[in-house]
């Protein structure tokens, strides 16, 4: 059994695959590809596909983690091509390669995304306000129920520019097994200290990170 | 754009994969090399629609044709629809995400007659003249369906600009062809219509005239612009030769029949008195094994689909069906598909038919008596005795099965509470049966689902004359069979009967019923075949204003002599049969089936030739 890592992009209208239909058109892909997938011993033999973080449905993503083994060695470039060449639009495999950090190194992933609004000079101020104030508390659903939780100290933003009538921003936030903020919480937050109506688009994860901010492959 | 305002707000409703395509095995087309733009439109949602085999043919076929691009459209959900209303979105096609009015044919598929009123709905949301008489005179925007529902299509010919009888496969083509040629001609609407009438298997239903008699029932029908005056259905003679995809559009969202199917034959040999399914697809018509065995390994290739089933009105008739099983096993163990075999019959389930199912799969087992006793059985024409009913479970239970669904009618002519009490009976004697096996599985109860449909007359079917059921007859036997069955170990599940009438109202319905139709769906009906849709009260409203006695198409008998408004079309099998057909049933006689004996359905006249050598 060889293990294997993929990095693939998830955009236009594959944005509105969800994370339980990406399983299943991954298996479909890869059988379509013809490669030897390998399978589960046992009595509900199946093939092992793994994502190392679910996407929220309409973001897209140019580094989603796919961890999957093959029976056999085949270079990765060929394996890259090989699927590429029965992917579904608007996703591609970018890398294949072997899997060099565990899955729970994973620490943050890293967002951009548009805001755009009628009034964005006032947008922009309430943003910096919000994140010049000294908490951002947001409700959160977890397994234990709808918790508060103040994400100001996590929020790490990357890059701000407007530009075309819309405010640009890039932040990274806590990602992997055990913490998981999406950008939708920075979004809420926003929501319920602005009074102005503002609309997010292009939203995309961009990176995903471990501990010491390098790159997860 | 379209797509952007469609963008804004799909994340706001429930799956919305289902609204903008891209799924791998669509196809996409450079529009400004495009002749002809055909949208392919189910009338119910993405999730029922793309499981539809006779879609996916005609699909793949349609854009083989360079020249003609063949897109696929839906009924959206309450959720999405509501938004497309609000946000001026027009009804579109998942390729191309262009407004299907812009389209040169809108084809509906008609599968059941529940689905009218979503017809009705896409037009208005796609911003279609509902009327064709309030179309335009241009050659653009012709709207069209096939299917089993318009073998009586009247209930719906005020809304169509033709129907397309029969197989689909050779006559499309002919359609389009003659468009192309008419459009570079700059021909109106009306001059292609007059055209495409003498195509064989084209109903225009404008040129048809219909006048009534004082009681109700139709004094005759008249051909005008040169019409025929009969219109034949369509078949493909080669069957094994006809076009099949190799390849299916796959869905990201799950679907109702989410696999590869093949269809392995056409048409029914064995003559079930109350199937139309049966009657209109005759003659029967088989695959060759070597064509089935190719077809399935293309599509599952091509798909990456991990299942595959087998299409057909009844699979275990094929003449080669035990070694097409051992090859297609043979590759589908080897490759990790799972195959499933729908619709097989109690009488020819062998225990090498089990044998090799069981390889596959076990999950339950699913028969269709249709009716509690040998007497109505016969009636029916089910050729299924009450030993071999059981000799099929005995097998199924020492081959480790512990529950069985029975599939049943109620209301079927001829039906008396005794058939009703059968019901109960049949389940009792199959309990009976498994505690009595040595060998039965151990440490599990047996449990029989038995699920009961009402029956509705269809046309070109022997029951045709026959009337239905009033709801109060309905409910009195539903109640019956509850009160007879062993509720311990028999779960019973039926449909509602309103629905039932309401079906047997729209298939034997004439010209008349359109207004109805369209009264319904404006007062709010759509989705009639979904439970919670479904409003009795606003259909019994629209009868009342439009002046129609529902009961007159349901609940009446109809003479052997009289015009059914469905008698202009010539579905194969003649009227002389079915009268004969219905005789013999009141005299619970049965009819063989084809293979054992030409009953002598007409069908081979018009062939040309026997069906089988």
């Amino acid at each position: 059994m060889i293990k294997l890592r993929a990095v693939f992009e998830k955009k236009d209208r594959a944005k509105y695959i969800s994370h339980l239909d990406l399983n299943r058109c991954m298996l479909r892909t890869f059988r379509r590809s013809g490669l030897p997938i390998w399978y589960t011993e046992g009595f509900h033999s199946h093939p092992y596909f793994s994502f190392a973080l679910a996407l929220s449905l309409g973001y897209e993503s140019n580094c989603e983690i796919l961890d999957f083994n093959l029976n056999e060695e085949i270079p990765f470039d060929e394996v890259r091509d090989r699927l590429n060449a029965v992917m579904p639009y608007g996703m591609r495999i970018i890398s294949v390669g072997e899997p060099k950090l565990k899955i729970t190194k994973i620490a943050k992933a890293e967002y951009s995304f548009s805001l755009k609004s009628d009034n964005i000079d006032g947008l922009v101020n309430d943003v910096e306000r919000l994140l010049q104030s000294e908490s951002i508390l947001v409700e959160k659903k977890t397994k234990k129920g709808i918790q508060q939780v103040d994400i100001k100290p996590f929020i790490e933003i990357t890059s701000v520019s407007l530009w075309d009538g819309k405010y640009n921003m890039s932040m990274r936030l806590p990602a992997g097994t055990q913490v998981n903020y999406n950008p939708a919480l920075f979004f809420e937050a926003l929501r319920n200290s602005s009074g102005i109506p503002f609309e997010t688009a292009e939203i995309r994860r961009t990176g995903i990170f471990s501990e010491n901010n390098e790159i997860f492959l | 754009m379209l797509k952007e305002k469609i963008e804004r707000h799909l994340l706001e409703v429930q799956k919305p994969s289902r609204y903008i395509g891209g799924e791998v095995g669509s196809i996409i087309k450079d529009k400004s090399k495009i002749d002809v733009r055909f949208a392919f439109c189910f009338p119910d949602t993405y999730d029922i629609g793309m499981s539809h085999l006779g879609m996916k043919i005609l699909y793949s076929l349609t854009n083989e044709c360079e020249n003609y691009w063949c897109e696929r459209c839906f009924a959206p959900s309450e959720d999405f629809e509501k938004i497309m209303r609000e946000n001026d979105i027009p009804l579109y096609a998942l390729e191309s995400l262009d407004p299907i009015k812009d389209f040169d044919f809108i084809g509906f598929t008609m599968q059941y007659e529940l689905s009218y009123t979503n017809v009705l709905n896409m037009l208005d949301l796609a911003g279609i003249p509902i009327y064709a008489r309030d179309r335009t005179n241009e050659l653009t925007q012709i709207v069209v369906a096939g299917g089993p529902c318009v073998c009586n299509p009247e209930p719906l010919a005020d809304f169509f600009d033709l129907f397309i009888m029969g197989e689909g496969e050779e006559v499309n083509l002919e359609l389009m062809d003659l468009y192309t040629e008419m459009k570079k001609q700059g021909a109106s609407r009306k001059e292609f219509l007059q055209r495409a009438c003498q195509i064989e298997g084209i109903y225009v239903p404008e040129f048809y005239r219909f006048s009534y008699k004082p009681d109700g029932t139709v004094e005759k029908v008249e051909n005008t612009n040169n019409a025929p005056a009969v219109v034949k259905k369509r078949i493909i003679k080669d069957f094994d030769k006809v076009y099949y995809p190799d390849d299916f559009v796959v869905p990201f969202t799950e679907i109702v029949h989410d696999r590869v199917s093949v269809e392995v034959l056409r048409g029914c040999l064995r003559g079930c008195r109350f199937c139309q399914a049966g009657f209109i697809y005759r003659p029967f018509r088989e695959k060759k094994s070597g064509t089935i065995i190719d077809e399935t390994k293309a599509l599952c290739e091509n798909t990456g689909y991990d299942e595959v089933s087998l299409a057909s009105l009844s699979t275990s008739d094929h003449s080669e069906i035990s070694p097409i099983l051992s090859e297609l096993i043979e590759y589908t163990s080897e490759e990790k598909i799972t195959l499933s075999l729908p619709s097989l019959r109690v009488d020819n389930f062998s225990e090498e038919l089990l044998e090799k199912i069981k390889r596959v799969r076990k999950s339950g087992l699913t028969f269709a008596p249709e009716g509690g006793t040998q007497r109505l059985r016969d009636v029916i024409n089910k050729n299924v005795s009450d030993d071999e009913i059981m000799n099929t479970c005995r097998i199924a239970f020492e081959g480790g099965y512990s529950s069985v669904k029975l599939y049943f009618m109620m209301g079927l002519p001829t039906e008396t509470d005794e058939d009703i009490v059968g019901i109960a009976e049949l389940a009792q004697r199959i309990i009976d049966l498994f505690y009595s096996l040595e060998n039965r599985p151990k440490g599990r109860g047996v449990q029989i689902s038995i699920s009961c449909a009402t029956f509705v007359p269809k046309p070109f079917t022997p029951f045709q004359f026959e009337p239905q059921d009033t709801r109060e007859m309905i409910e009195h036997k539903q109640k019956l069979l509850l009160d007879s069955v062993n509720k311990k170990r028999v779960k019973v599940s039926y449909h509602d009967a309103d629905v039932s009438i309401l079906e047997a109202v729209l298939a034997k319905g004439d010209r008349r019923l359109c207004d109805v139709i369209y009264t319904a769906w404006k007062k709010g009906c759509k989705f009639d075949s979904w439970g919670e849709h479904f409003r009795f009260d606003k259909w019994v409203e629209a009868f009342e204003e439009c002046g129609i006695d529902p009961s007159f198409y349901a609940n009446r008998r109809i003479e052997y002599d009289e015009i059914l408004p469905w008698e202009h079309l010539d579905y194969y099998v003649s009227k002389e049969f079915f009268v004969r057909e219905n005789k013999t049933a009141h005299e619970s006689v049965t009819t063989p089936h084809c293979r054992l004996k030409c009953s002598g359905c007409g069908v081979n006249r018009k062939i040309g030739g026997k069906c089988f050598d």
